[in-house]
């Protein structure tokens, strides 16, 4: 899978294979700006989300990228051509909408075989190709079922199987996992992870975590403006940044049992480094120009460990749940 | 994918999905339950009418006199004359019930898509216009489908009582569903372009109630007064050119014997339903969904 870039238009970088893009997108809704003037390149192939609290304007991004809303101002191109261009993004976009209804009296077989005839498969196909979705999602047994007897998880799971109906390029889902039991939310993670480089997949969501572990590029929105964006590793400064987690009571010194900052300091490759007293947290930045997350953090746990240090946890970076909350 | 196969397939879905649903059932046994006390009431003002007359000539005479009053239209009320008394009676009771039946049926058809964002599934495989269009037709067809129901049961009363042969039922029964068909196509038309521009299904119900209504008043206000003018003026004129804003105006250039009529009053009906319809795509596609 070719490496994600993320490129706001200011940086002007990394645009050529990009099958999403938006450019000074503003959409109002009446007197209120929901999201303002955002511009974001997805590159094929890549898992891309879209990060931000509630009212952020991610779903409403979102929403103009699947064609469910026009944008006021600017453009937005799906696979070159506009979202509501659908005789040539029929088959290739695949959408996963937030809180949209499944047709309650319709069973889930009929319901996925009518959107595959829509999207152009043919006859006996059609049936096969539904049946195929929904057997990716384990829910073959479901066929017969009508879709207003579903629980939420089993919906949500047949919201992703028309989504991936037909194997198209571009998948949009708008929180996969929301109101998901852990177990069905898990597995629902494992299913998306399963799609990853079969598709260019767009997640919007605010379940971080979730977003570190299945995307590769993310875009940080707060107030209807993108704040941050890039890679995953850009964002979370993982090749850049070591985390070590000390023990309770740990303190900074040259004695046994303390962390030597200036042994550290003087480790190759190491920029600076910072300990917080209260949490018991060391930071290490590096120079990631020369040397690796990994081999950074065999140097550090060796000179703590010769110093008898009790170490608790290691981390690459500083997490995107900081990096959030450090820019909204 | 063309317009007209993806128009096929939406169309397809909403009438199977019409014959399924509880209010549809529900709707379409009502119609039926209708149809067949219309038919009874028919059938004895038929009967009644009948016995006034001393004679089947003379009756047949009074029902011309009478229709030319009505219609204005020699030739038409001769022609009418000799149609079945009670299935002229239902068909005219069909024209006025019909825009109940639309009204019932489709007020939802795009809206509760729209409150529930079903629509959405079907954003990126259908086309806005393909989908509206498609809607239109699965109600047209499921409308056609209610009236033809109701006119098979008329058929079947009057057909009971003696007053037809079966040649006449076929040939009549045809005739006048297919006139109640047309205009239906109309209301059709108007009910989807209340439906795709309200979220919440009783605000649709209410404005499709509120068109109708309207459309209905406007219709018979027209109408009424060029009947007054008839009246005062002891001539008879056509319908003016407003009068044909009002669907069930059709039903008598539909029913005319003179072709080109029928071909025309078809032609304005499509430019209407056409009209409509397009306001509604116009409106649809620039909507948020």
């Amino acid at each position: 899978m070719k490496s994600s870039i993320l490129a706001t238009e200011s940086s002007g970088s990394g645009l050529a294979d990009a099958v999403v893009r938006l450019s000074s997108m503003t959409k109002r809704f009446g007197l209120k700006v929901a999201v303002d003037n955002v511009s974001l390149a997805i590159n094929r192939g890549s898992a891309f989300g879209l990060i931000g609290p509630n009212g952020a304007g991610k779903t409403t991004t979102f929403s103009v990228v699947a064609g469910f809303l026009k944008a006021t101002k600017g453009s937005v191109e799906v696979l070159g051509v506009p979202p509501t261009a659908v005789d040539e993004l029929r088959a290739r976009l695949g959408v996963l909408p937030q809180d949209a209804v499944l047709p309650p009296s319709e069973p889930v077989g009929e319901f996925l075989t009518f959107l595959a005839r829509l999207q152009g498969i043919r006859g006996r196909k059609a049936v096969d190709a539904a049946y195929n979705a929904l057997t990716d999602v384990d829910g073959a047994a479901w066929w017969r079922q009508r879709c207003g007897s579903l629980s939420h998880g089993m919906a949500k799971r047949v919201g992703l199987a028309q989504a991936f109906l037909g194997q198209p390029e571009v998948v949009l889902l708008d929180e996969p996992t929301a109101g998901l039991d852990p177990r069905v939310a898990f597995e629902v993670r494992q299913l998306i992870k399963g799609k990853r480089g079969k598709a260019t997949i767009v997640i919007s969501s605010h379940n971080l975590q979730e977003l570190e572990e299945l995307c590769d590029a993310a875009a940080i929105l707060d107030r209807g403006r993108v704040v941050a964006a890039g890679t995953m590793s850009e964002l979370t400064a993982s090749n850049e940044e070591v985390r070590v987690v000390v023990g309770h009571g740990v303190r900074r010194g040259t004695e046994l049992g303390s962390v030597p900052m200036q042994v550290l300091r003087d480790l190759p490759d190491v920029r600076a480094i910072d300990f917080d007293d209260a949490a018991g947290v060391l930071t290490v930045s590096f120079d990631r120009a020369n040397a690796d997350a990994e081999a950074v953090i065999g140097r550090i746990l060796t000179v703590l460990l010769a110093n008898q240090v009790r170490i608790s946890g290691v981390s690459k970076g500083r997490g995107l749940e900081q990096r959030v909350m450090s820019v909204t | 994918m063309s317009p007209l196969a993806e128009v096929v397939h939406v169309a397809r879905r909403e009438l199977w999905r019409s014959a399924r649903s509880a209010k549809g059932i529900f709707l379409g046994l009502l119609s039926l339950l209708g149809a067949l006390a219309i038919s009874f009431v028919c059938v004895w003002v038929d009967a009644a009418s009948r016995a006034s007359a001393p004679s089947t000539a003379q009756f047949v005479e009074l029902k011309t006199i009478a229709l030319e009053k009505a219609t204005g239209d020699a030739t038409l009320a001769a022609y009418l004359a000799s149609s079945p008394t009670a299935l002229l009676f239902f068909l005219e009771a069909t024209v006025w019930l019909t825009p109940a039946v639309v009204a019932l049926l489709g007020f939802d058809a795009i809206t509760s898509d729209l409150q529930g964002r079903s629509i959405r599934y079907w954003a990126a495989r259908v086309r806005r216009s393909s989908y509206l269009v498609g809607k239109l037709v699965g109600l047209w067809a499921t409308v056609g489908a209610v009236v033809l129901a109701m006119n098979a049961i008329a058929g079947c009363v009057v057909l009971g009582r003696g007053y037809v042969t079966v040649g006449q039922l076929i040939f009549w029964g045809f005739r006048f569903w297919f006139v109640a068909f047309v205009i239906a196509g109309a209301w059709c038309s108007l009910a989807i372009l209340v439906s795709a521009s309200f979220r919440t299904p009783m605000l649709s119900l209410l404005a499709t109630a509120g068109t109708f209504w309207s459309v209905g008043i406007f219709g018979a206000v027209a109408a009424g007064a060029r009947r007054s003018d008839a009246l005062a003026r002891g001539i008879v004129r056509g319908m003016n050119w407003y009068e044909y804003m009002y669907p069930n105006a059709y039903d008598m250039p539909l029913m005319s014997p003179e072709r080109t009529k029928v071909f025309a009053a078809m032609g304005l009906m499509a430019v209407f339903i056409g009209a409509v319809t397009s306001i509604a795509v116009y409106l649809f596609q620039r909507r948020d969904i």
